[in-house]
């Protein structure tokens, strides 16, 4: 079958971007979660945090949005590593999800993870 | 699973095998088995990623529950159709209505869950919508993930047991739970 155009955006969490992460790779789609910390009107720049790990966002492609800092939110796009190491999700999609049980989230999404590995054991 | 709306991730839609279905006519496979059980309906639900909308024809957006992304087609053409021009003309009104609804509600960054049938467009799997409910809770994404993954497990992967056409004379013949039962109905 072909595939459809628009690449999924990977389930990540910021503590999955670590320096030898798989995941961490120019142009790779990513959805992410985190709390914002900053967000300038300016640059239409956000960085959002997990834990101890933040992560830089260009939301200059979401019109209606409202950011609230404190408030979490969710974010699918293109991760864009600079050559002077600077990485940042250039945002296609963006949503506030204030509410969301994250420790239900990070869980579920082991869950996910081990259930579509078991799919594509079972296919080869 | 054929008269049910399956549960799919986007990941599992994707790999549903098409068959060309020897009643239609169409050059698109209108059959779709998962583990060589027959899908036909189909609930998903994730982030709407892409919309494009063709005048008063129809609706194109794509879902990303984050295994996937899922190509939809929502049909706005009731009203000029032949295909409804059988039927009710108020019903056909109310159903067109409807389908504007959805396509207004169709927003990028919003959850929807999309009902709708398996179909195939130029050898593009995708879902032909039913209907479209934008969710609240951003929980309701997880539950979904689990609801999937649950159900996989326990149903849709599990083979089908068909139940004996007819069972052996004798069951009838010595049952005498069957007696019983008939008694106490006297």
């Amino acid at each position: 079958m072909a595939s459809s155009e628009i690449k999924p955006g990977l389930l990540v969490s910021l503590q999955d971007l670590h320096p030898n992460s798989p995941f961490l790779k120019h142009g790779a789609s990513l959805r992410v979660i985190g709390k914002l910390q900053e967000y300038s009107v300016e640059t239409a720049r956000a960085v959002i945090v997990d834990g101890s790990i933040n992560l830089k966002v260009d939301t200059q492609h979401l019109r209606d949005l409202s950011f609230r800092i404190g408030s979490i939110y969710q974010f699918i796009g293109e991760l864009h590593i600079k050559p002077d190491d600077e990485t940042i999700l250039q945002a296609r999609v963006g949503r506030n999800v204030d509410g969301m049980d994250l420790n239900l989230y990070y869980q579920s999404l082991q869950l996910l993870r081990q259930f579509q590995d078991e799919q594509a054991n079972k296919q080869n | 699973m054929q008269n049910t709306r399956v549960k799919l991730l986007a990941s599992d839609f994707l790999t549903l095998t098409p068959k060309l279905s020897s009643y239609s006519s169409s050059s698109d496979p209108t059959l779709f088995f998962r583990k060589g059980k027959q899908v036909s309906r189909i609930e998903t639900l994730g982030v709407v990623v892409s919309r494009e909308r063709k005048g008063d024809r129809y609706l194109k957006f794509f879902i990303d529950d984050g295994t996937g992304c899922i190509s939809c087609i929502l049909w706005l053409n009731h009203l000029n159709s032949t295909y409804f021009a059988r039927r009710n003309p108020s019903d056909v009104r109310l159903i067109a209505d409807m389908a504007q609804d959805y396509a207004t509600s169709i927003q990028l960054g919003v959850l929807a869950r999309v009902r709708g049938c398996v179909t195939c467009f130029r050898g593009v799997l995708q879902i032909t919508v039913d209907d479209v409910f934008l969710e609240r809770d951003p929980n309701a994404e997880i539950l979904h993930w689990l609801d999937c993954v649950k159900l996989a497990r326990k149903f849709y992967d599990v083979p089908t047991v068909r139940p004996p056409l007819c069972r052996p004379a004798q069951y009838f013949n010595n049952n005498n739970s069957n007696k019983r039962t008939f008694e106490n109905l006297r």
